[in-house]
C-alpha cells in the first residue's frame, strides 16, 4: 500500500479535520467530527440530510452547501454512520419544516436512517426517506428496490436541494426527488481495485489488461469482467444497457455525470464524453446539462461511471439552478 | 404485580446487572463464530438504558420505553444495539396510551419488540438470530393474553418456551451476519442473540414477580 498517511486509523478524522480547516461553511456537531453540517441553515427550509462511508469524495459530504444538502452522517471507510449521529445531524439541520434523508441503497446505511429516524419521531420531528438506486448493473430490470445508489444519487442531491432551497414543503420535495430517481441511471465500468488503508491490500484483483463492467464501488462484483477494449466500444456497451431502460424520445432532455472512481485521469473521461455525446446526438437527443469529474469515487480505483438523467419539465429547473457546496459549483445559466 | 410507568428505572436495572454478570459469558458465545463484541454491547447499551431512566423519571410506560431505546442506540452503535433500540422504541409505539402492563400490553409489546428486529434486521424465522427466540416469546404472551392469564404468569410461559427456543437454535444453521460464515460450523452452538432474548425476556418476568 503506498499512501499519504499518518496511521491508517486516523484516515477519516484527519481527513475531516482538513475539510474543516478548508471549508469554513461547514462544521459539526454534538462534538463528533462525523457529524458534518452545513454552518449557514436556512430558517425554515426542509433539511436534506445525507450519509455514507467515507472513501468516496465528494460523495457524501462534499454535496452540503448551499441549494444542495444540509447536513451528512460519516462513516468510517466503506461503513455506514451511526444512527446517533445520523440524529445529531437531523437535530440540527431541522428548521421546523421537517428533514429528508437522502443516501444511497446499503443495508448498513438503511438500518442506521432508519433508526435515525424513529429517533426523530421521538424529538417530534418529521423526517423521509428516499434511497438512491441508480446502478443498472447491480440487479435487473423489475428488481431496482434492490439496486445499489452510485454517481446518480448527485442528480437526486441536486433535485432535492434545489426544491427545498425553493421552499417547497417535505412532501413536495420528497416527490420531486422520487420523480428524479425514477428517471435516473449509471452504468460504471472499473479498471483497477481499491484499497481500504485501515485493511492495506486489494479487496480484488483485476488482470492488467482486464476491466470490470458494473463493479459497484466498494468493489462488488459487476455483470462481466472482459478484455480491455476501446473507449468507444466500452461506452457503448454501457450506454446499450442505459438506452436499455429509459425511452429517450427525438427532442428529450438529459443532463449527464461522467465520473471518475479516483485515479483516473479528466482527459479519459473526456474521452468518454465525446462518445457519449455522439451517441444521444444520434438519438436527436439535446444534453441540457453535463458534468465531467470526480463526483462519487472509491479510493484509487480506475473507472469511470455514465450517470444519466432523463430531464422533464420540473426537473429541468431544479437541476440548472444555482447551486455551491465545498466540493460542487453551479451556477444558473 | 402489575408494572406502571415508575416500575420501568427496576425493571432496566435488573436488564442491567444481568448483562453486566452474563458479559463474559455473551462475549465467548459470540466469540465462537461472531467478533466478540456483543457482551460488551448488550452491558453497556442497558447501562446506558438503565442510567437514562434513573435520571429522568418515566411517565408513561411508552415514555420509559423510547428512553430506553433511544440511549441504547446512542451507546451500543452495533447491529445488536441498533436491533435491541428499534425493539424498544417498537415496543414503545405499541404501549402508547397504556397506564399499566396488564398481560394485553404485555403481548402488543413483545409483538411489536419482535416485528420490529424482524423489519431491521431483515432475517427470516429459522436463521439463527434474535428472532428465533423473540418469536415464541411474542406468540406465547399472545395466547397467554387470549387466555386470561396474569402477566406474570404470561410472562413465567414465555420465559419457558424461550428456553426451548433458544434450545432449538442449536440445531440451527446461521444464515445472518458474520456467524453466516460459518454455516455448518455454527451448529451445535445455541445462538448469541437467541441468549439475548432469553435474558430478555427472564428478566421481565422476573420483575413481573413470576
Amino acid at each position: 500500500m503506498k499512501k499519504f498517511l499518518n496511521k491508517p486509523e486516523d484516515f477519516v478524522e484527519e481527513m475531516l479535520e482538513g475539510i474543516y480547516a478548508a471549508h469554513p461553511e461547514v462544521t459539526h456537531v454534538a462534538d463528533d467530527l462525523h457529524c458534518f453540517v452545513t454552518a449557514n441553515p436556512v430558517p425554515g427550509k426542509v433539511g436534506i440530510v445525507t450519509g455514507g462511508g467515507s472513501g468516496h469524495l465528494p460523495l457524501f459530504l462534499g454535496y452540503v452547501g448551499d441549494g444542495m444538502l444540509d447536513g451528512a452522517g460519516v462513516g468510517g471507510v466503506f461503513q455506514s454512520p451511526s444512527s446517533d449521529q445520523i440524529l445529531e445531524v437531523t437535530k440540527h439541520v431541522d428548521q421546523g419544516a421537517g428533514v429528508l434523508y437522502l443516501y444511497g441503497n446499503y443495508s448498513g446505511d438503511i438500518m442506521n436512517f432508519d433508526l435515525a429516524g424513529e429517533l426523530a419521531e421521538v424529538d417530534d420531528i418529521e423526517t423521509a426517506t428516499v434511497v438512491g438506486n441508480d446502478d443498472v448493473a447491480s440487479s435487473k430490470p423489475g428488481e431496482e428496490h434492490k439496486r445499489r445508489g452510485v454517481a446518480g444519487i448527485v442528480f437526486l442531491y441536486k433535485v432535492a436541494g434545489a426544491a427545498a432551497a425553493e421552499m417547497k414543503p417535505l412532501s413536495e420535495v420528497v416527490r420531486l426527488t422520487e420523480k428524479a430517481k425514477a428517471r435516473t441511471r449509471t452504468m460504471g465500468v472499473a479498471l483497477t481495485p481499491c484499497i481500504v488503508p485501515e485493511v492495506g491490500k486489494p479487496s480484488f484483483t483485476l488482470g492488467e489488461d482486464e476491466m470490470e463492467i458494473g463493479m459497484g464501488i466498494h468493489g462488488e462484483p459487476g455483470i462481466t469482467r472482459k478484455t480491455l477494449e476501446p473507449a468507444d466500444a466500452v461506452v457503448d456497451e454501457m450506454m446499450e444497457r442505459i438506452f436499455a431502460e429509459q425511452d429517450y424520445a427525438a427532442g428529450d432532455e438529459v443532463a449527464i455525470i461522467v465520473n471518475g472512481l479516483g485515479a483516473t485521469p479528466m482527459e479519459e473521461l473526456y474521452i468518454f464524453y465525446r462518445r457519449i455525446s455522439q451517441l444521444f446526438a444520434e438519438r436527436n437527443v439535446t444534453i441540457a446539462q453535463v458534468w465531467i469529474g470526480e463526483f462519487a469515487t472509491s479510493m484509487e480505483m480506475a473507472g469511470a461511471s455514465i450517470s444519466v438523467l432523463h430531464l422533464d419539465d420540473e426537473l429541468k429547473p431544479l437541476i440548472e439552478r444555482s447551486a455551491t457546496t465545498p466540493f460542487f459549483k453551479h451556477i444558473a445559466k | 404485580m402489575t408494572m406502571n410507568a415508575s416500575a420501568l428505572p427496576g425493571l432496566f436495572n435488573r436488564y442491567r446487572d444481568r448483562f453486566a454478570a452474563e458479559k463474559q459469558a455473551l462475549i465467548e458465545l459470540d466469540g465462537k463464530v461472531g467478533d466478540s463484541d456483543l457482551g460488551l454491547t448488550m452491558a453497556k447499551g442497558f447501562a446506558a438504558a438503565a442510567a437514562a431512566l434513573e435520571e429522568k423519571a418515566p411517565e408513561t410506560l411508552a415514555d420509559g420505553m423510547k428512553t430506553a431505546g433511544a440511549a441504547i442506540a446512542k451507546a451500543a452503535p452495533s447491529t445488536m444495539g441498533t436491533l435491541m433500540a428499534t425493539g424498544f422504541l417498537r415496543g414503545a409505539k405499541a404501549l402508547d396510551g397504556a397506564e399499566v402492563m396488564d398481560t394485553a400490553a404485555l403481548a402488543d409489546f413483545w409483538a411489536a419488540f419482535r416485528d420490529g428486529i424482524a423489519q431491521r434486521g431483515k432475517a427470516q424465522l429459522g436463521d439463527k438470530t434474535v428472532l428465533d427466540v423473540l418469536h415464541p416469546v411474542a406468540e406465547t404472551i399472545a395466547a397467554q393474553a387470549q387466555a386470561g392469564a396474569s402477566p406474570a404468569e404470561a410472562s413465567h410461559a414465555a420465559a419457558q418456551a424461550a428456553k426451548e427456543a433458544l434450545e432449538a437454535t442449536k440445531e440451527m444453521e446461521a444464515q445472518h451476519g458474520k456467524a453466516a460464515a460459518f454455516g455448518e460450523k455454527s451448529k451445535g452452538i445455541q445462538d448469541a442473540g437467541g441468549t439475548v432474548a432469553c435474558i430478555l425476556i427472564e428478566e421481565t418476568s422476573a420483575a413481573l414477580g413470576a
